[in-house]
């Protein structure tokens, strides 16, 4: 199975056709502002505010683009497992398990005493690890018992947000401690060494080293998945894992290798997200960057440059909606039903767009 | 019933395009009741396309149909079958997880399910017409020859009147064979009209009544008297004089028997299989006790009825499947878990039964697929060079006189004859190759590309590499290798030298007696 | 055991039952749709629809009845939508699933702002509770059996699957529809029409589900209140290895999980909820590790069935 339909033997790839995700997003926009103006907002005031929070500020564009960072993260090790048809639902467990990760040993691990860059770079790599080995779980369930990867990165997503939003709850874990009982349910901020410095200092804007690491990593999972043995590897086990094996490749090597990928990313997601923005672990971490990054990958189609281009389309989204409803007064979940548009639409779309192009 | 005699199905005209391709074009016929109509042609003449219009799977672009007498235009099975036309298809719709009983009431219980009840009436119907069937298996643990029967049932259940069976002895021993036949004599005496889709010659001389043959997509040839007519109809189909033709195309239309091939000189022993036994997953034993060896320059015919063991023992050669018990050994390196690289490694060329499945990647290029076990010897600093493989292509290409636009275009795109050959050009590419094993080369090919796949294959052996060649098809066998080995459920039953005279005994020994 | 502790007990398989109702109805509709062949992710948003419009339409009826009808009807539509996208447009059922779910939250939050107000609890005529006559005053049983009588529906809904599924041509045909679609289609059944129907049945259970939960346990709707129960309920069926027997135990076990979160603290135990919580999660992992058993899902789960030619 492709990304969002059935591919049938014969069929070109539509990778050229950029028209049909524009097109999806510009109707699911059209959609959300139909259901404000129901709603009674002013329309000008509703969009004004969404502008503002999504890039009326250098401060807006910092966050929004720390948003598309960690979006991009998850979408470009989706991507990379997709190339072998496996497909990772469970990034927001691996965020969770980079954040857990990131957190302790910022706080309680001796990080902060690494010198220089090593203090906030030893915490992503660690980050990154135990994200790609709780995916790979998923992968070796699959190479040994043919587990379908759907379900396990499921699964295995619920228990590591549950895992840390137990971890956040107990004292004797990460949680900061109690000074009364109104103490919130979060670990303590990280120390100042181990934050990812800004990429910007002096101006009021928050996009931190994170986006240089994606593009660089963007790069090369580009060159890996389209010139390199491995990428031509995962495209054979993705297409025909018999006729893989036959030819001697390493079948469930590949595939546990790709689901660590994926899981990698979305780990080094959480430690940048943690270590980038929010500073400190808070019971509802992922906050849903899982699930947006996996729709990110999805729309992509198997491009790095589609998984930037989404990413900065849904970061750029999530921030305008946070602003529309704190200046507007329009409930942010209306971006949630843009994106819920977006997403039905590409997966309808994706079928007579191959139905009209068979030869 | 209708009265003997009496037009059933009338096709008039009717053609069918997948693209470009023509796979049929103004084709009309009739069948009567109460006759064995034969349905004659290569592979890809256009048999199936045209049952499959008749059943209402596919649906014609051209032309029209009727069915006694009223027009006949079904959009589905389901309309086919409300019609009384019922179809057994060469690849079998079974679930396989339910009973023999809970499968011939698909489609066809209402409300609740009465199971006993049905199970005894579809004993009855069985020994009408003489098909044996143990109606609470589980279709799973059937053999071949016992889901197709459960297959026929299901649709004597639905009493047609017109039965389309599409090459359904392609399975079946041939005992069994002739068992068939008689179950169609029976049918067609009920007065029901039967198709037989068809490419062996024997069986159209055995039973049929009148004869269509099919040629790219076009009546070439009919014939009301076809057992007498035989040669005729075998211009038809090939549109050449069998006599004088070479030996492996007479073989490939299945007619007489061919003259015997050359001797080669034989040398070392490269291939020795001792003891070889493997049992499955459910613990079925599928080869049991298997002892040759292949000789540098021999080429060496398994032959056997398809599901006797031939698939798994390819399996076992290409590494793809551990044996249980015993080994073999290439050049005198044990393997008995051979792993598809280390085989490689050792000289091991494999072409599999399935290319789609497990020969090539459709969706990559034709150079990727020409060098897919081989990959790494294009590596550059990890990356894959591409202009170096481009060229290797295109000399494989040249050599192996494989047809396409240029090496870049999908391995899909190519014709079933040039992938065969693509997929053989990889395997006798392989460095240091010393062993080939091919499983069922010639399946679904055109005589042309059949003729193509020998060449390279007798040339291989000529250079002295050893062949081991598995097909169905004994007299392509008997045209090409120099010993056959007969498998019956596993074993080896026997070996001989692959002559004419050699037919009586391994007839015994695929039927499974010990001559 | 003196009475408090039996009153435990029986607060206990009260809970337990309680809690385990909307994912009975959830994991039983979607037992039929995943042996018909389709896998949906969209549970967790036809519930919540289910949840909202059956608070929505007994708040502005006065009668829950009403109420419950309405969120059948409600979620109709979503689940027509997922069935046309995975069945006709042989869309990619994850993709489809998880935009539905995103939708649906999405929708719901925002109409339950504009129509009843920012976070506001607004209380809900609910649904009556009912006994099994002559077990009301069993000590601890009747306690435990005093539920909403949706719950008692919803035994009997298992029943009428179990007996459909094994003993009726219609379940024949869903079983062929997940296993072999192809033999269903050569047979003149219509693997299309047996998946849609399927799909539309599970729609309706989950909007019972939900419903149950603003309707039947709370009697006020919150925005995303399934939080998870749909999931749960897809977990359900994979336990219970597409039985419909096990898929009720799994149900239940979920349920008394999620009880002893409850109950456990007021015992004293201190285990931290989120061990409990994760619990079911992790026996579904141990499940499709093949740690408890040989799993057997329908082979045709999630691959769209395309005619050949047509």
């Amino acid at each position: 199975m492709t990304v969002l339909a059935v591919a049938r033997p014969g069929m070109r790839p539509w990778r050229s056709e950029l028209w049909v995700p524009v097109g999806a997003v510009v109707v699911a926009l059209l959609g959300g502002l139909a259901l404000v103006a129901a709603a009674g907002v002013a329309l000008p005031a509703a969009v004004a505010a969404f502008a503002d929070g999504a890039w009326g500020s250098a401060y807006a564009i910092g966050a929004s683009l720390n948003r598309a960072v960690a979006l991009g993260f998850v979408g470009l090790g989706f991507i990379v497992a997709h190339r072998a048809n496996l497909t990772n639902v469970g990034g927001e467990g691996q965020i969770a398990a980079g954040g857990i990760v990131s957190t302790a040993l910022c706080l309680y691990g001796g990080a902060a005493s690494l010198p220089g860059p090593l203090a906030w770079i030893v915490p992503l790599t660690a980050a990154a690890i135990a994200g790609g080995v709780w995916g790979s779980i998923a992968g070796v369930l699959k190479v040994r018992i043919g587990t379908n990867e759907v379900i396990s990165t499921l699964l295995l997503s619920f228990i590591g947000v549950w895992a840390l939003y137990g971890c956040v709850q107990s004292t004797r874990v990460l949680r900061q401690p109690m000074t009364d009982s109104a103490t919130l349910p979060e670990s303590l901020e990280v120390p100042l060494a181990t934050q990812v410095p800004a990429l910007v200092s002096g101006l009021d804007m928050p996009l931190h080293a994170g986006a240089v690491v994606l593009l660089a990593l963007a790069a090369l999972v580009a060159v890996v998945l389209a010139r390199s043995l491995f990428g031509l590897r995962l495209r054979a086990v993705g297409l025909n894992p018999p006729a893989a094996r036959r030819a001697g490749m390493p079948i469930g090597a590949t595939v546990v290798i790709a689901m660590f990928i994926a899981g990698a990313f979305a780990g080094l997601a959480g430690g940048f997200m943690l270590q980038g923005e929010q500073l400190a672990l808070k019971a509802r971490f992922p906050s849903g960057y899982g699930i947006d990054g996996l729709v990110v990958g999805l729309l992509a189609r198997g491009t790095v440059k589609g998984v930037l281009a989404s990413a900065l389309l849904f970061g750029f989204l999530r921030s305008g909606g946070i602003a529309m409803e704190l200046s507007a007064g329009v409930p942010s979940a209306i971006v949630l039903v843009i994106q819920g548009l977006v997403i039905l639409l590409l997966a309808g779309s994706a079928w007579w767009l191959h139905r009209s192009r068979r030869a | 019933m209708p009265e003997a005699g009496e037009t059933l199905l009338a096709i008039d005209g009717v053609g069918k395009r997948f693209g470009d391709l023509a796979a049929l074009d103004g084709v009309s016929l009739d069948i009567t009741a109460g006759e064995i109509h034969g349905l004659l042609g290569e592979n890809g003449a256009g048999k199936s396309t045209l049952c499959n219009i008749v059943f209402g799977v596919l649906r014609a672009d051209a032309g029209g149909m009727r069915l006694g007498g009223t027009p006949y235009r079904p959009t589905g099975p389901a309309g086919a079958l409300a019609a009384g036309v019922a179809m057994v298809h060469q690849h079998f719709s079974l679930v396989g997880d339910l009973s023999v009983v809970d499968n011939l009431l698909l489609g066809q219980a209402r409300g609740f399910l009465r199971r006993a009840e049905f199970a005894a009436e579809v004993v009855r119907l069985s020994e009408t017409f003489g098909l044996a069937l143990r109606p609470q298996a589980i279709v799973d643990d059937l053999s071949v020859g016992e889901r197709q029967r459960v297959e026929i049932v299901k649709c004597l259940m639905r009493r047609p009147r017109l039965l389309v069976l599409d090459e359904p002895t392609a399975v079946l021993l041939p005992a069994e064979i002739e068992g068939l036949l008689q179950v169609c004599e029976r049918v067609a005496a009920s007065g029901c009209g039967i198709v037989l889709v068809t490419h062996k010659l024997a069986e159209i001389r055995r039973t049929a009544h009148r004869v269509t043959v099919l040629r790219h997509g076009r009546v070439v040839a009919r014939s009301d008297a076809p057992a007498d007519e035989i040669d005729r109809l075998v211009r038809a189909m090939i549109q050449r004089d069998l006599v004088g033709a070479a030996p492996t195309l007479r073989a490939a239309v299945g007619s007489a028997s061919a003259a015997p091939a050359a001797a080669t000189a034989v040398g070392d022993v490269v291939l020795r299989v001792e003891g070889l036994g493997l049992r499955d997953a459910s613990g079925v034993r599928r080869l049991d006790n298997i002892g040759f060896s292949v000789h540098r320059g021999e080429i060496v015919g398994i032959a056997g009825v398809e599901g006797n063991g031939q698939s798994e023992l390819v399996a076992v050669l290409a590494g793809a499947t551990a044996a249980t018990e015993g080994g073999f050994r290439v050049d005198d390196q044990p393997f008995a878990n051979g792993s598809p690289k280390a085989l490689t490694a050792a000289g091991v060329g494999v072409v599999p039964e399935d290319r789609h499945r497990e020969g090539c990647v459709p969706a990559m290029s034709l150079a990727l697929n020409l060098a897919l076990s081989t990959l790494q010897r294009f590596r550059r600093w990890g990356l894959v060079d591409r202009v170096a493989l481009a060229g290797e292509a295109r000399d494989r290409m040249r050599a192996f006189d494989i047809r396409a636009a240029g090496p870049e275009v999908p391995f899909a795109s190519l014709s079933g004859g040039n992938q065969q050959k693509a997929v053989l050009a990889r395997e006798l590419s392989l460095p240091g190759l010393r062993l080939l094993v091919a499983a069922q080369p010639t399946r679904g090919l055109d005589v042309g590309a059949v003729e193509a796949i020998y060449a390279q294959i007798r040339a291989a052996a000529e250079r002295g590499v050893a062949v081991l060649l598995a097909s169905s098809e004994l007299d392509e066998l008997l045209a090409v290798a120099d010993r056959l080995l007969v498998m019956y459920r596993g074993r080896v039953m026997g070996e001989c030298a692959a002559t004419a005279e050699s037919r009586p005994r391994i007839g015994a020994w695929m039927a499974g007696h010990a001559a | 055991m003196d009475t408090s502790a039996l009153a435990l007990w029986g607060l206990f398989l009260g809970s337990s039952l309680r809690l385990a109702m909307p994912m009975l109805f959830a994991a039983l509709g979607e037992l039929v749709s995943e042996r018909a062949g389709v896998l949906n992710l969209s549970l967790e948003g036809m519930m919540l629809m289910g949840a909202f419009a059956g608070a929505m339409g007994s708040l502005w009826t006065g009668q829950p009845l009403l109420g419950l009808a309405i969120a059948v009807v409600a979620v109709l539509p979503i689940a027509a939508l997922q069935a046309w996208l995975s069945v006709r447009l042989h869309a990619n059922q994850i993709v489809s699933g998880i935009g539905i779910n995103i939708l649906v939250l999405g929708a719901t939050t925002f109409a339950y702002r504009e129509l009843v107000g920012h976070r506001s609890r607004v209380q809900i005529p609910g649904l009556a509770t009912w006994s099994p006559p002559g077990l009301e005053n069993v000590p601890v049983l009747g306690a435990a059996l005093h539920q909403s009588w949706l719950l008692y529906l919803a035994f009997a809904v298992a029943l009428a699957v179990a007996l459909l599924l094994r003993r009726t041509a219609v379940g024949l045909a869903i079983h062929a529809a997940g296993a072999e679609p192809a033999a269903l289609d050569k047979s003149g059944g219509s693997v299309p029409r047996v998946r849609i129907g399927a799909v539309l049945f599970a729609g309706m259970m989950s909007a019972l589900g939900g419903a149950f939960l603003s309707l039947g346990d709370i009697h006020t709707f919150t925005e995303g209140m399934t939080n998870g129960a749909g999931y749960l309920a897809l977990v359900a069926v994979i336990f219970g290895n597409w039985k419909t027997g096990r898929t009720v135990f799994a149900c239940v076990f979920f349920g008394a999980a999620t009880a002893l979160q409850f109950q456990l603290p007021a015992l004293g135990i201190d285990v931290p909820t989120a061990l409990l919580i994760m619990l079911p999660y992790v026996m579904a992992l141990l499940a499709v590790a093949g740690l408890v058993g040989r799993q057997s899902p329908p082979a045709a789960l999630t691959a769209p069935y395309l005619q050949p030619g047509r």
